[in-house]
């Protein structure tokens, strides 16, 4: 009986279509990036390269957000999300694009990296002991080989989901699952290195255990909160017709759960670098807590945790969508700061913001929305014969 | 509390959750229902919201403040200690002591409130009204005496014409 809702369920409206509106706007907040990046060049080249490994690792952590998101509904085998699938498998699709921004980096690895200089490392003790692992040729090989990893996965998991749509039983759920599961551990090595690498590097002296572990947290609490906003944009204009408040209050969990693992973790590494006071451990901090970066600062994490902590706490407010869009709203412009905090007191050193900043991130969050509204409507939008579809255009919960 | 009740006992969540709504419609209020699992529509149907909540969070905001002074007296008022030159007021420091305190209170209290609100306490004897609601048996209780004899016939005859199995009359006076 209730098995024919997939057959009665109004998403005739199958497959996204990009209007003509949404590729035009995408295509000027790319040309304005283009523009921005040689205005920067011509600026100050240091400032840009740094800008763009913020933008790089932003919007790479945003699909990493998706991958997480994605994997972690098959190892849980969570019924709700079956519906939304399309939407992480989508961001995934950022990822070989990531990679070849990365690999771009190469040509601004030594206005970024202070290890780069060999004259650096020679004078230095600290990093002539660390430059077996941090040396620019194996740098770029580790970047190589994570991403490998990452998009083989990627495009392995996607192809699974798609096949899964011509082919009834639970051969590809299982699959998908199994990989899933093999996928998480290597994201969980592969992605604190990267976090290691690309980000804690630019402070070569400085090192947190805790680093790592709170950028893979970060990844995820912000790919969650765009994945969100993707699926509520999608569901203004018509799509996923069964979202109700059950979905919202399921999604809003997630962005309440890792807002307080975000803060746990940045209030435990900043807590440990304090109480200990080693100064070479709160030379990084002191930094940061200086008169221009002080206001950023807190910033950090009143908007990255006590915003979504506290607003989402009363059931209402984490069923309601204009509140969630609003807890989004503030998580877009978190991370920045968070990622801003991490890059530039080590880079550039100083707190600008301007045309280059504005523009580059425009720049790449419009290639980001072309890239997944592409990959959105290339398949069906509600994906066919997922054991736990059901389930999930059904969804209801106390 | 009344002494007499009437015991309407189910075999499956469908009749017992049909078996609520006729009730509901003739307005004859139901004591309680007790099933082997949690059922949301019943909890839906019979609008019991707890108020244990508003009690935890009273608790916790009570507790974490009470902890903070706490440690305000002890290592600024009373015997304040340099530690590497940090501020005898150190809020970073404070606060895992406080999360941890705050837990710890939260849930002892809201256990004593519980216990004092369900009227639970060693030694005492519980109430079953029958012993197959802990096992496989979903069960309706009415309040006999509240509603009167004529109400609560009308409640037994609704409950066996909607599928209870068996319907049980209870005193629970005759048992002392």
């Amino acid at each position: 009986m209730e098995n024919d809702n997939t057959q009665n369920m109004p998403f005739m409206k199958e497959n996204l279509r990009l209007s003509m509106p949404f590729k035009i706007v995408t295509g000027i907040l790319i040309v304005l990036g283009i523009a921005s990046v040689a205005f920067g060049f011509m600026q100050d080249p240091g400032r840009t390269w740094a800008n763009y490994l913020v933008n790089n690792y932003y919007f790479f952590s945003i699909a990493m957000g998706g991958v997480f998101f994605f994997v972690i509904q098959y190892i849980s085998q969570a019924g709700w999300s079956a519906g939304f699938k399309r939407v992480p498998e989508a961001m995934m699709a950022w990822l070989p694009f990531a990679a070849v921004f990365f690999l771009l980096l190469y040509f601004g690895t030594h206005s970024i990296y202070h290890w780069s200089h060999d004259e650096a490392v020679a004078d230095d003790k600290l990093l002539a002991h660390k430059s077996p692992f941090l040396n620019v040729p194996f740098f770029y090989i580790r970047m190589v080989f994570y991403f490998g990893l990452w998009i083989l996965f990627a495009r392995m998991l996607r192809k699974f989901s798609l096949k899964e749509d011509l082919e009834t039983g639970t051969k590809w759920f299982e699959k998908s699952e199994m990989y899933s599961k093999v996928f998480v551990f290597i994201l969980a090595i592969t992605f604190s290195f990267a976090g290691i690498d690309w980000i804690m590097s630019i402070d070569a002296h400085w090192y947190s255990t805790l680093f790592a572990l709170k950028n893979m947290v970060a990844a995820f609490l912000h790919g969650s909160s765009i994945l969100i906003l993707i699926v509520l944009l999608l569901n203004g204009k018509g799509y996923f017709p069964f979202l109700n408040k059950y979905h919202l209050h399921d999604f809003s969990r997630y962005l309440f759960m890792l807002a307080i693992v975000w803060g746990y973790f940045w209030f435990a590494q900043f807590m440990i670098i304090w109480y200990g006071n080693i100064p070479e451990e709160t030379i990084y901090y002191s930094v940061r807590w200086e008169k221009g970066w002080q206001t950023l600062f807190f910033l950090d994490i009143i908007v990255n945790w006590a915003v979504p902590f506290f607003v989402l706490l009363p059931i209402k407010a984490s069923r309601n969508k204009y509140v969630i869009l609003i807890v989004i709203f503030f998580l877009i412009i978190g991370q920045y700061i968070d990622l801003y905090l991490q890059v530039m007191p080590g880079t550039t050193g100083a707190l600008k913001f301007g045309i280059v900043e504005a523009g580059m991130f425009l720049g790449y969050a419009g290639l980001f929305a072309l890239v997944v509204g592409f990959t959105l409507s290339k398949a069906n939008l509600i994906p066919k014969n997922h054991p736990y579809l059901d389930e999930s255009l059904n969804h209801h919960f106390q | 509390m009344s002494t007499k009740y009437k015991i309407g006992v189910f075999d499956e969540e469908k009749t017992l959750v049909a078996s609520i709504k006729s009730l509901q419609e003739r307005n004859l209020a139901i004591f309680d229902v007790f099933t082997p699992y949690p059922i949301h529509e019943v909890l839906h149907l019979l609008k019991r919201k707890s108020k244990l909540p508003t009690a935890g969070l009273i608790y916790g905001i009570t507790g974490a403040l009470s902890v903070l002074a706490f440690l305000y007296y002890t290592s600024v008022l009373d015997w304040p200690i340099d530690y590497g030159g940090k501020p005898f007021n150190s809020f970073p420091s404070f606060i895992v002591i406080t999360i941890v305190l705050t837990i710890l209170i939260v849930t002892i209290t809201s256990l004593f409130t519980f216990s004092v609100r369900a009227r639970l306490f060693p030694g005492q004897e519980a109430v079953i009204f029958d012993d197959r609601a802990t096992d496989d048996k979903f069960i309706i209780v009415i309040d006999a005496e509240l509603l009167g004899g004529d109400a609560a016939n009308e409640a037994g005859r609704i409950m066996s014409e909607s599928g209870a199995v068996e319907i049980l009359e209870k005193d629970l006076a005759e048992k002392k």
